[in-house]
């Protein structure tokens, strides 16, 4: 069992802190419960620093849990993480400083442009004003969105709003971006160019967890893959290791087969 | 506290302001149309014309006009916060390093200057109108305004913690703007039961105030100081009241 194999990497107190060594992130025992619901239920798991990892799993898997326990939006009931070495129980302004979150829902203020949603964030980081400039420039070229930013976010497609979405997330240069289905509604072709803009967030060296229900964006852009179901970690490794252990041509067949195999065995 | 932070959200939040029409109307233009149509209604009344036949209706009303505005904050407020938390905007700024001080300082910040937008052009309107107050005192009034306002917001904290949608923000936020309204800005000529109610309503101590320096009572009377003091208590403990709940229940 692939929990077993991660929680025993973890049985070394040392692993638990790692500011300096290899892992970005490292989650241990994490619990998230609402009320009875167990939403995430004793995740293990480390993510390297400059990994693009890819979180997968069925809706209401946890993976969205998961990612509002990483960024201090919830509390863990048990267990702990560590987000570039600090405890998301204690350290969540050092966390807030590291991070770009961009959620599920496309969080824009409606009646600002593009440019101005992405200054703002970039004020909120308290970033220096020279840098905000600079910076909303260099990822409004990168994404190709310097006309659109000019124009009121309610004025935009659903697929804009997304980009503008995700541009938000990465204006303050984040060392870690939580990605929650950042392509959700955008049309194949949108969808492409994002990938390509997530793929060179790889080139800058970023840490990038991305949680997606496109099988494919994650097969093409991660790293590694973790799947989990019921707040379980059930499958984690290499797109190419998933496909190898389960005898599968793609990702999505391996998906179906391990989430499939534990609704027929009722787990 | 970071300036800067801060001043990025009060610049969205007036940015807000000139660019939704409705937000717009509330705040600014519903103020000057309501003083204009209660001047228009009021300024050939008078109320007493044997033992003060110079003082109209609109002259009794205007200090309560004041207040009046000051009380719609409450529904601009708990509408925003409620808007914001509903499109996940809440959320989001709670994953930077934004401090809930600094978040909450814009609030008081913007209304606050809203306030003061407002009071001036209600001000200017009624003594176009021909009102004919004592302006001597207009200072203090805008201090009491500027109480009554940090007032407002607490309570639109208060509305937003309880409401679950923009919708029922609007709603609910009337329980508290009805009786200021209504009770405390002597819009309603005072009754014996009413003057009991608008001992708890601090738009009631703020009408009494701006009234006093208007009808040129000097400012070395304790009674206007009193009346400030009080004003200034009950709405920073509103306003410490809204914040913690809306931390705690409000911002899900």
């Amino acid at each position: 069992m692939v929990i077993k194999e991660v929680s025993t990497k973890l049985n070394n107190p040392q692993d638990i802190f790692d500011p300096d060594g290899e892992n970005a992130i490292i989650i241990k025992d994490l619990v998230k419960k609402f009320d009875d619901v167990i939403a995430v239920n004793g995740l293990n798991l480390e993510i390297k620093k400059g990994e693009l990892f890819g979180l997968l799993g069925p809706n209401g898997a946890g993976k969205t849990t998961t990612i509002n326990v990483l960024s201090g939006l919830l509390k863990p009931s048990e267990g702990t993480a560590y987000v570039g070495g600090y405890d998301v129980r204690n350290d969540l302004k050092k966390i807030k400083e590291l991070i770009g979150v961009c959620p599920q829902e496309a969080s824009v203020f409606k009646f600002l442009t593009g440019r101005e949603n992405i200054e703002l964030f970039g004020n909120l980081h308290g970033m220096p004003k020279k840098k905000i400039k600079e910076r909303t420039n260099s990822l409004l070229k990168l994404a190709n969105f310097t006309e659109a930013s000019k124009r009121k976010a309610k004025g935009y497609s659903g697929g804009m709003t997304r980009q503008l979405n995700l541009l938000i997330a990465l204006i303050s240069d984040p060392k870690i971006a939580f990605l929650d289905e950042p392509t959700v509604g955008m049309d194949a072709r949108a969808r492409r160019k994002t990938w390509e803009f997530i793929g060179s967030l790889k080139e800058q060296n970023k840490t990038v967890i991305l949680t997606t229900h496109y099988i494919e964006e994650a097969e093409a852009l991660s790293d590694r893959v973790g799947i989990i179901d019921y707040g379980e970690l059930i499958a984690l490794g290499t797109p190419k290791e998933l496909m190898e252990k389960h005898d599968a041509k793609n990702l999505e067949e391996v998906f179906l087969k391990i989430t499939g195999r534990r609704i027929m065995e009722g787990i | 506290m970071n300036i800067q932070k801060i001043l990025a959200l009060v610049k969205v939040q007036l940015k807000k302001l000139i660019r939704e029409p409705a937000t717009l109307f509330l705040m600014i233009l519903f103020p000057a149309m309501l003083t204009f149509f209660f001047g228009l209604g009021f300024v050939g009344i008078i109320p007493d014309p044997i033992g003060h036949p110079e003082v109209t209706q609109f002259d009794v009303m205007v200090p309560g006009l004041y207040a009046f505005v000051c009380i719609f904050i409450i529904m601009t407020v708990a509408m925003t916060f409620s808007e914001d938390r509903e499109r996940g905007l809440l959320r989001r700024m709670n994953t930077t390093p934004l401090s809930s001080g600094e978040f909450m300082g814009s609030h008081v910040i913007t209304n606050t200057f809203i306030s003061v937008i407002q009071v001036v052009i209600v001000v200017g309107l009624s003594f176009l109108m021909g009102y004919k107050g004592d302006i001597g005192g207009l200072g203090i009034a805008f201090i009491f305004m500027i109480f009554l306002s940090v007032c407002s917001v607490g309570l639109g904290l208060i509305t937003a913690t309880i409401a679950k949608t923009p919708g029922a923000a609007t709603g609910i936020s009337f329980i508290f703007i009805m009786p200021q309204m209504f009770l405390g800005t002597y819009i309603i000529p005072p009754t014996g039961v009413t003057q009991v109610i608008s001992m708890f309503l601090p738009s009631a101590y703020v009408t009494d105030g701006i009234t006093m320096l208007f009808n040129g009572v000097p400012l070395t009377n304790p009674l206007i100081w009193i009346k400030l003091a009080t004003v200034a208590l009950i709405s920073v403990a509103i306003v410490i009241v809204g914040i913690q709940l809306f931390k705690k229940y409000g911002n899900k």
